[in-house]
């Protein structure tokens, strides 16, 4: 019995001391795969739980107009904020709410500094202090504790909103930014929680202008407060730039829009670069940094679409400010010479399709050769000349004009005149181009559409005979263009003459502007909003101003050696020679006394 | 005492097993060299005291008070209810001003005390009826553990307590029938048994989402025993003690700081010491020689080995992430005056029983 127990007792603590090994021996395997085998792994992973870094971004760099004005920069602006290491005591909220009476509520600082100390993340108290502010808490706060003034930019712009279509502005970043800016922009979490441009030069020379962010490194806890900063990599400050605006006559162009919707492009006929662009009605680029997104949805739905950047983005008929560049055409495919006549009495009949078109001046011009229908405009001359167009030369010829394709790198965003070709016609009407299309395609109607930028470059092309290069505001693109037909140097002085007699002749549609001393050459142009069949339609139109006519001039100034051409363009302004052509010739004053 | 090389074994582990765990616990909580050996003076101290009180008294003297041990530790346990301390959402301490107690640590003594009395008094033969009360006296006596709630502990308590039945030499078959009925009632006692945080640990196992806070939890701790490596960051270098990435890193989950410090050599030393320990102790214990009809004091002994040996086992199994964390004690690694003064009284009856000190 005795035995019998020892052998009992002898035989279950064999089978628990087997148990006891087979344990041990496990529990030693465990610790060989963790320590050994995953040993590197795992460090790694306590290496990714200490170290952290953050970003330290640096001053973006400045844009400088061709005059010297600094149009936008980074400043140093000052906020308060919570420190989350230091809690905030009851009795330093109070004195902090009475010191900024005016900016804190002393409810709302308590939510604050709760909220910040629970999810352990700084919150700004009192955002862009002014120096009288850090004044008042540096002398007023000295025993405050548990708050902070940190350091930050702010991209300041130059008040004007002249200046605001040309820079852009910035935003934090989104999928689209993602998109535009791959693959340069490599290092996107860097950019989360800073703002990209978001449209104009500051989108386009992101790149430039952000400099190169450089990295904090850190080691933090797991509630994640921060223990030691071990190193920093360096950081370059962004790029200045300088651009091809002349922000003088930038402001000039402005202020004599005088609040009516239009814009003026002015490109420099020595190296094409682009000294006056403005679109209004505009903002100020600064309102647009600080506005809730309440004012921005009212922006964005304001029927005047002042955010809309028209000299680059908006589409306008040319009228009969396409007529130069179509002469050209006609007079190299021998269309017509200078010795044609026509009798012009107000009307053109198409008897291929019985239509008739109505011209511009009731009773017609009369007995008219191409200078005459040049300088008096007359349309039914050009409608004449348009039935004769070959399709094909006619569109090589467009193309050759930069229709359908960019016209500026730099500029955006950014729009092109469409190419009119059969394609066109058919993805937009599902129809080939018809011959009576060319009728109004001839008088720059229909579906003729042009930017004011281009209709700038059509100018400059005139100006420079055919000869020409892309506009550019920062960088010129070495590219040499020129239309696909040239005329003679006799057809070429007398095209210039016909455009120097719009302004100088009393005939002429330009004789208006009293361009005295500038040595003007151009053509206005009238185009319509709704078409207009009747006399009786057009009295009603004349009492509704969104119907009325846009206003266009084109001119390059002096003619004798052509340094600028322009093009202006004023909505419903209804008279290209009399409202468009007296801010082209003061534009172009301006840059030229300037110069 | 008698000091023969086996022995001089089985004391060079253990001193080498409580050193290392001061050593560690210093490295955790303080940077302070006194405080570390205060740490150490009060564990060997303690553990001096509690072995050398227990040499002046007869075993037959305990045993005898065994079964009223057992009541006053149920009724501690009960009183925790009243007066104890709320850490985490359960009550399990007894605050005494200088030590705060966790009675339910002391359960696993008295049950194995008051059986002993029970049994010796039938010459431990396992009648029916005796085994049936035996039974019922363990499972009833734990759910006030388990209702603290404490689930880590109460399970533990069973499990120990049958191991000490199991050396009492209790039929097998009931084992058996224990096993399948286990098996069988798991869903139903999950189901119905356990609260929504016992089942969120349990269901955290065997997740594979890492954002769980007890995977979180088990995830630091394997970081921190892997960053180890071989040889170990070296004393007082455990990062990631050092930046709070582990939880509890004083109490259940000080072994990974002890492993991320020194190594696998270290973890694979202080295996090796546990092993010479417990295998040695029992083996002795086995092969004594005088051996006599009353074999109380063997049972004693050895069953205080092995739950020495199996709390060390467990807790590793814990934090190494082979089995759910239940919150069990490291042997005298974890800072807690219960535990150490647990272990201790455990150590004094392993050596009383053995008689090596005489």
């Amino acid at each position: 019995m005795k035995d019998n127990k020892i052998q009992i007792y002898k035989t279950r603590t064999n089978i628990l001391l087997s148990v006891f090994i087979f344990i041990l021996i496990l529990v030693i395997a465990r610790f060989f795969y963790l320590q050994i085998i995953q040993g590197n792994e795992l460090k790694e992973l306590r290496e990714k739980n200490i170290n952290a870094f953050e970003y330290i971004y640096p001053k973006r760099g400045r844009i400088l107009s061709k005059d010297g004005i600094v149009l936008a920069e980074d400043r140093k602006v000052f906020s308060l904020a919570i420190d989350i290491e230091q809690k905030p005591s009851e009795q330093s909220i109070n004195k902090l709410a009475d010191l900024f009476y005016e900016k804190i509520n002393v409810e709302n600082l308590r939510i604050k500094v709760e909220n910040s100390i629970r999810f352990r993340k700084s919150e700004i108290v009192i955002e862009k202090l002014t120096q009288e502010d850090l004044a008042k808490y540096l002398v007023g706060g000295s025993d405050i504790t548990g708050f902070s003034v940190i350091e930050g930019y702010e991209r300041q712009y130059n008040p004007h909103p002249s200046i605001f279509h040309v820079l852009g502005h910035m935003g934090f970043i989104n999928s689209s930014d993602v998109n535009y800016f791959s693959p340069r922009i490599n290092d996107y979490s860097a950019k989360l929680w800073s703002k990209v441009g978001k449209s104009g030069l500051e989108r386009v020379y992101e790149e430039k202008l952000q400099g190169q962010h450089g990295k904090r490194f850190f080691q933090r806890n797991a509630r994640g407060d921060r223990r030691v900063i071990t190193s920093t990599s360096p950081f370059k400050e962004g790029e200045e730039l300088s651009i091809s605006i002349n922000f003088k006559a930038q402001k000039l162009a402005y202020d004599l829009m005088n609040e009516r919707k239009g814009s003026i492009v002015v490109i420099d006929l020595l190296d094409f670069s682009i000294p006056v662009a403005i679109s209004t009605p505009s903002i100020s680029a600064n309102d647009l940094r600080d506005i809730s997104s309440l004012q921005y949805q009212d922006l964005l739905n304001d029927p005047a679409r002042p955010l809309f950047n028209r000299a680059f983005m908006g589409l306008y008929p040319p009228a009969s400010t396409i007529k130069p560049l179509l002469t050209i055409f006609a007079l190299n495919n021998k269309y017509t010479n200078w010795e044609e006549t026509i009798f012009d009495d107000g009307f053109f009949r198409f008897e291929e399709e019985e239509r008739v078109f109505n011209a511009w001046r009731e009773g017609g011009h009369g007995v008219t050769d191409l200078e005459k229908a040049l300088v008096e405009s007359s349309n039914p001359f050009f409608m004449n000349l348009s039935i004769r167009y070959e399709k094909d030369i006619f569109v090589e010829f467009l193309k050759s004009s930069s229709f359908g394709s960019k016209l500026c790198e730099d500029c955006y965003p950014h729009q092109f005149s469409p190419l009119i070709d059969d394609d066109w016609k058919y993805k937009n009407f599902g129809k080939e181009l018809y011959k009576g299309d060319f009728i109004n395609l001839g008088v720059g109607q229909g579906y003729m559409l042009t930017t004011p930028l281009h209709l700038s470059l059509i100018s400059g092309i005139l100006a420079k005979r055919g000869e020409y290069e892309l506009p550019y505001l920062v960088a010129k693109k070495q590219n040499k263009l020129s239309i696909s037909e040239d005329l003679t140097i006799e057809d070429w002085n007398k095209l210039h003459s016909s455009l120097i007699d719009v302004i100088y002749s009393p005939n002429g549609t330009g004789y208006r502007i009293n361009a005295g001393e500038l040595k003007l050459a151009g053509k206005s142009g009238t185009a319509q909003v709704v078409d207009i069949n009747s006399r009786e339609e057009y009295d009603e139109v004349r009492t509704n101003p969104l119907l009325r006519d846009h206003a266009i001039f084109i001119g390059f100034a002096p003619y004798d050696n052509p340094r600028y051409s322009i093009a202006v363009i004023v909505e419903n302004g209804e008279s290209g020679g009399r409202v468009a052509g007296p801010i082209a010739k003061e534009v172009l004053e301006g840059l030229l006394n300037d110069s | 005492m008698i000091l023969n090389f086996r022995n001089s074994i089985i004391f060079l582990s253990l001193i080498t097993i409580i050193t290392m765990g001061s050593l560690t616990i210093y490295s955790v909580t303080s940077i302070d060299i006194n405080s570390f050996l205060r740490f150490l003076l009060v564990n060997i101290f303690a553990i001096l005291l509690v072995v050398l009180l227990f040499n002046q008294i007869n075993l037959n003297r305990i045993f005898s008070f065994g079964w009223l041990l057992f009541l006053l530790n149920i009724l501690l346990v009960l009183s925790v209810e009243i007066f104890g301390n709320e850490i985490n959402g359960s009550k399990r301490w007894l605050d005494f001003g200088f030590l705060s107690l966790q009675p339910s640590e002391f359960m696993k003594i008295t049950y194995a005390l008051f059986v002993t009395q029970y049994l010796r008094f039938y010459g431990f033969k396992f009648s029916k009826f005796r085994t049936i009360f035996l039974l019922s006296v363990l499972f009833i006596s734990a759910l006030p553990i388990i209702a603290q709630p404490d689930l880590g502990t109460g399970l533990v308590y069973v499990f120990l307590g049958l191991m000490f039945l199991f050396i009492c030499g209790m039929h097998r078959y009931y084992f058996i029938a224990m096993g399948i009925f286990g098996i069988l009632l798991s869903p139903l006692i999950y189901s119905l048994g356990l609260t929504s945080y016992q089942k969120g640990r349990i269901i955290s196992w065997f997740s594979s989402d890492q954002t769980l806070t007890e995977k979180w939890n088990i995830l630091q701790s394997e970081i921190s025993i892997g960053s180890g490596g071989l040889v170990g960051e070296g004393f007082l270098n455990s990062k990631q003690n050092e930046f709070n990435f582990l939880p509890e890193a004083d109490t259940d989950f000080i072994f990974s700081i002890f492993a991320e410090q020194f190594g696998f050599i270290g973890v694979f030393s202080i295996l090796i010491m546990l092993g010479c320990f417990i295998v040695m102790t029992v083996l002795l214990t086995m092969t004594e020689r005088r051996l006599t009809s009353d074999l109380s004091p063997y049972y004693i002994g050895t069953y205080c080995t092995f739950v020495i040996g199996f709390s060390f086992l467990l807790n590793i199994l814990m934090v190494s992430g082979m089995i759910p964390v239940v919150g069990l004690p490291l042997p005298f690694f974890t800072k807690g005056g219960s535990s150490l003064l647990c272990f201790s009284i455990m150590l004094g009856l392993i050596f009383t029983s053995r008689g090596f000190l005489k």
